[in-house]
């Protein structure tokens, strides 16, 4: 088992707006091995996004990472000392710390001296070790200039690279990334790009200077589907040769199957599920990814009808108290409404599969979950019974 | 910016399935023509350009806005230039000084020729003092200068001023309303309390007192620059609201997740997408700055009396008004045509930028 190059731990940001705190990311733990894909997939509000965004420190006001660390390599990007981020420190029922009182900010966390400036993270990590593809290839990239000009910009900032042989490297990474004619479209502006071949470009882009990371935040998300195959093969291409790890954000299961080693599933702010990706497709252990499965269609089972999840989010402003999915969960008990369990391991053998569900009981003998009540809080009419209302 | 006409993905062809991994686009398929047409699909100068020429006001705005440049180009040469040349030897020794070439052809704007008579009305018209010739076919002034030669010598000064202060001013707003905008917060606060104060202060007012602070009633250079920063509150409010918008622009933070620093990141990616009320309300500004230095003028800041001004030929006029009205009316159309060419032109530009407004 080599080292991880990236490791997440406890990572915490919160976001103090005027309504209260938005724990957006609460207490979320992963790591990514070198050339692995993790996936980190959820609900639009899971708080995906600002979980990548912390790791490269670009969470913006009213945002704050509060708590946790964050490792690459032997770096740390993020990282506090320990006597300042007790407050946070709740165990396992962390949803009894009473919310913060709205528009009351805490004192900030104390940063380890070892914690990367922010000079350092820029010149050193952001897009030389680290890059990120954002969603939206349309907006992605300026106007104003040229996509080769842009390209080239960016390799000169980051690799020791000018005039010529920047312009002729960054023509090199546009025929990496399989942009037919790239010497001409070099002098294009985005807008003459489709999404598809924006999205390469800006994959090239994050390829440029080689980083060992990338972060991808859903960049299949805006484009049709027939384009994200194309994107997801050549990534993989890509990362066969490069050995580029990558974290990989969707909301879309199918993505996930197709490209990722490992899926970390988030549920508002906690990850609920960890595992390999066959074993959470096929031993799925936590009601939420069950729900998520159900909810989409699968080529190796015929179903009726898709299941999708019942009622919405809650706010991650006022998060339900418990395990924050009792609200939805098919299998809630009253256990559930008082306990929130954190993620832990319940299958032993092989790569660790773990999960945040008291059903498990092995993990979590002390929750006595199948002692406790179901609350049937989400009681469904049969499935012959739904049709009803429309005959 | 969608551009229309370009929403076919290359990729989504009806046989590039997810199995052929590294399928090209089919860009190939549109033709060199295609794209061109494309390009110049509302994107660009050209098609600015092209905008403003189907709009006849804006047209006939950029036709004066041309010539006046172009004749203040030819008396910047001649008045400022020169001048500047003749210091050295090497220049002054091929005949090189100031208004040579207004004498080669004719004679100098500045010179007090014997023997013409004062106030001659235009060519054609008839007055006490004699008869309009064609010798000087607007007239002459109050000391027989020729009318038609000091105006095109002082649109030298308008053209200047005009365009000094507003760039002066475009400059200043610039760089204060972006920073301001781009930091947010406190930052933000501070520039634009400051902006403010300077923005409550009524215009005329705040110029006529900077310059005599500045003790600069006859120095055109402080003058041009008094205006232009008073300008800067307004370009500085103008580019800030724009900024507010861009700085969340996914470009903007994926330049930042690139390890691009901030003042790059306000150089290279914000002003550049902020920066076109600011051109429009810029090219606005230039006949402003004309009126006001002409105004200026009249209230005996600006020039020295030798050097031609329409502000200072329009206040001289006012005390030979009965004997010859047209000493004060051909300065006066002057500064009226360039300062309506101005606005039509910007005017015009602001319909050309704006895609609201197109049908």
């Amino acid at each position: 088992m080599h080292d991880p190059l990236l490791t997440v731990e406890d990572l915490q940001t919160h976001f103090f707006t005027e309504d209260g705190v938005v724990r957006a990311v609460d207490g979320i733990s992963f790591d990514v091995a070198p050339g692995e894909i993790v996936g980190l997939v959820g609900e639009s509000g899971a708080g995906k996004s600002v979980a990548v965004r912390s790791i490269l420190r670009l969470v913006e006001d009213p945002g704050r990472i509060v708590g946790g660390e964050v490792r690459f390599r032997d770096q740390t990007l993020v990282g506090f000392e320990d006597d300042a981020t007790a407050a946070d420190t709740a165990g396992d029922d962390r949803s009894d710390d009473p919310g913060d009182e709205p528009g009351s900010q805490p004192g900030r966390p104390v940063p380890r001296p070892e914690m990367l400036s922010e000079s350092a993270m820029r010149q050193r990590i952001r897009g030389n070790e680290i890059a990120i593809i954002f969603q939206d290839p349309m907006e992605s990239l300026n106007p104003v200039y040229t996509v080769g000009g842009q390209l080239r910009e960016f390799i000169e900032l980051n690799r020791d690279l000018s005039g010529r042989a920047a312009r002729e490297a960054a023509v090199e990474m546009l025929r990496e990334v399989n942009i037919p004619d790239a010497e001409r479209r070099y002098e294009d502006h985005p807008h003459e790009f489709s999404g598809g071949m924006r999205q390469r470009v800006l994959i090239a882009m994050a390829l440029a200077c080689e980083p060992s990371l990338i972060i991808a935040d859903e960049p299949t998300t805006a484009l049709d589907v027939t384009v994200e195959g194309a994107i997801l093969d050549l990534v993989r291409d890509l990362q066969e040769r490069y050995g580029t790890s990558f974290v990989w954000v969707t909301h879309d299961m199918g993505v996930v199957a197709e490209i990722c080693d490992r899926v970390n599933v988030m549920y508002l702010g906690e990850i609920v599920e960890q595992a390999g990706v066959d074993e959470l497709f096929h031993d799925t252990k936590h009601p939420y990814t069950q729900a998520l499965l159900n909810s989409i269609p699968r080529p190796d089972e015929t179903v009726e009808q898709l299941d999708p999840i019942a009622g919405v989010m809650p706010e991650a402003i006022d998060p339900p108290a418990g395990c924050r999915f009792h609200t939805r969960c098919p299998d809630a008990r009253e256990v559930c409404t008082r306990r929130n369990p954190p993620c832990r391991t319940v299958v032993a053998d092989g790569r660790p599969h773990r999960a945040a569900c008291l059903k498990h009981e092995s993990a979590f003998p002390e929750a006595d979950y199948w002692a406790s009540r179901p609350i049937g809080n989400l009681e469904r009419p049969a499935p012959d019974a739904r049709g009803d209302g429309d005959e | 910016m969608t551009v229309a006409g370009h929403t076919s993905d290359p990729e989504s062809g009806a046989d590039a399935g997810r199995g052929d991994v590294l399928a090209p686009g089919r860009d190939e398929g549109r033709t060199e023509r295609e794209r061109r047409e494309d390009v110049e699909a509302r994107y660009g100068w050209r098609y600015t350009l092209g905008q403003l020429r189907r709009d006849p006001t804006a047209a006939a705005g950029l036709v004066v806005v041309g010539l006046v440049t172009l004749v203040a180009a030819v008396a910047w040469v001649d008045a400022v230039l020169f001048d500047f040349l003749a210091e050295f030897g090497v220049f002054a020794g091929l005949g090189v000084e100031q208004y040579a070439l207004a004498k080669a052809v004719w004679t100098s704007p500045v010179a007090e020729p014997a023997g013409t008579p004062r106030l001659l009305p235009p060519v054609g018209l008839e007055n006490q003092f004699g008869e309009g010739t064609l010798a000087h076919p607007l007239g002459t002034d109050h000391r027989g200068r020729d009318i038609l030669l000091r105006l095109v010598y002082g649109s030298r000064v308008a053209i200047q001023v005009g365009f000094v202060a507003a760039v002066v001013g475009m400059l200043g707003g610039t760089v204060v309303g972006a920073v301001s905008g781009y930091y947010g917060g406190r930052v933000d606060d501070v520039l634009m309390r400051f902006v403010e104060t300077l923005y409550s202060i009524p215009f005329l007012v705040l110029v006529l007192s900077l310059v005599a602070v500045l003790g600069a009633r006859e120095n055109l250079t402080i003058i041009m620059f008094v205006v232009g920063v008073v300008y800067v509150p307004e370009f500085a409010r103008l580019i800030r609201s724009r900024v507010f918008s861009v700085r969340e622009e996914v470009y903007v933070e994926a330049a930042r997740a690139a390890g691009v620093s901030t003042p790059a990141i306000i150089r290279r990616h914000v002003i550049p997408n902020s920066i076109t009320p600011v051109l429009v309300q810029g090219t606005l500004r230039v006949g402003t700055a004309i009126l006001t230095v002409a105004g200026l003028s009249f209230l005996g800041f600006g020039v020295n009396p030798p050097t031609p001004s329409w502000g200072r030929m329009l206040s001289i006029s006012r005390d030979y008004m009965i004997q010859n009205v047209w000493f004060s009316i051909w300065p006066g159309l002057a500064i009226l045509i360039t300062v309506v060419g101005f606005n039509l032109f910007g005017d015009g530009l602001r319909d050309a930028l704006d895609p609201r407004l197109k049908n």
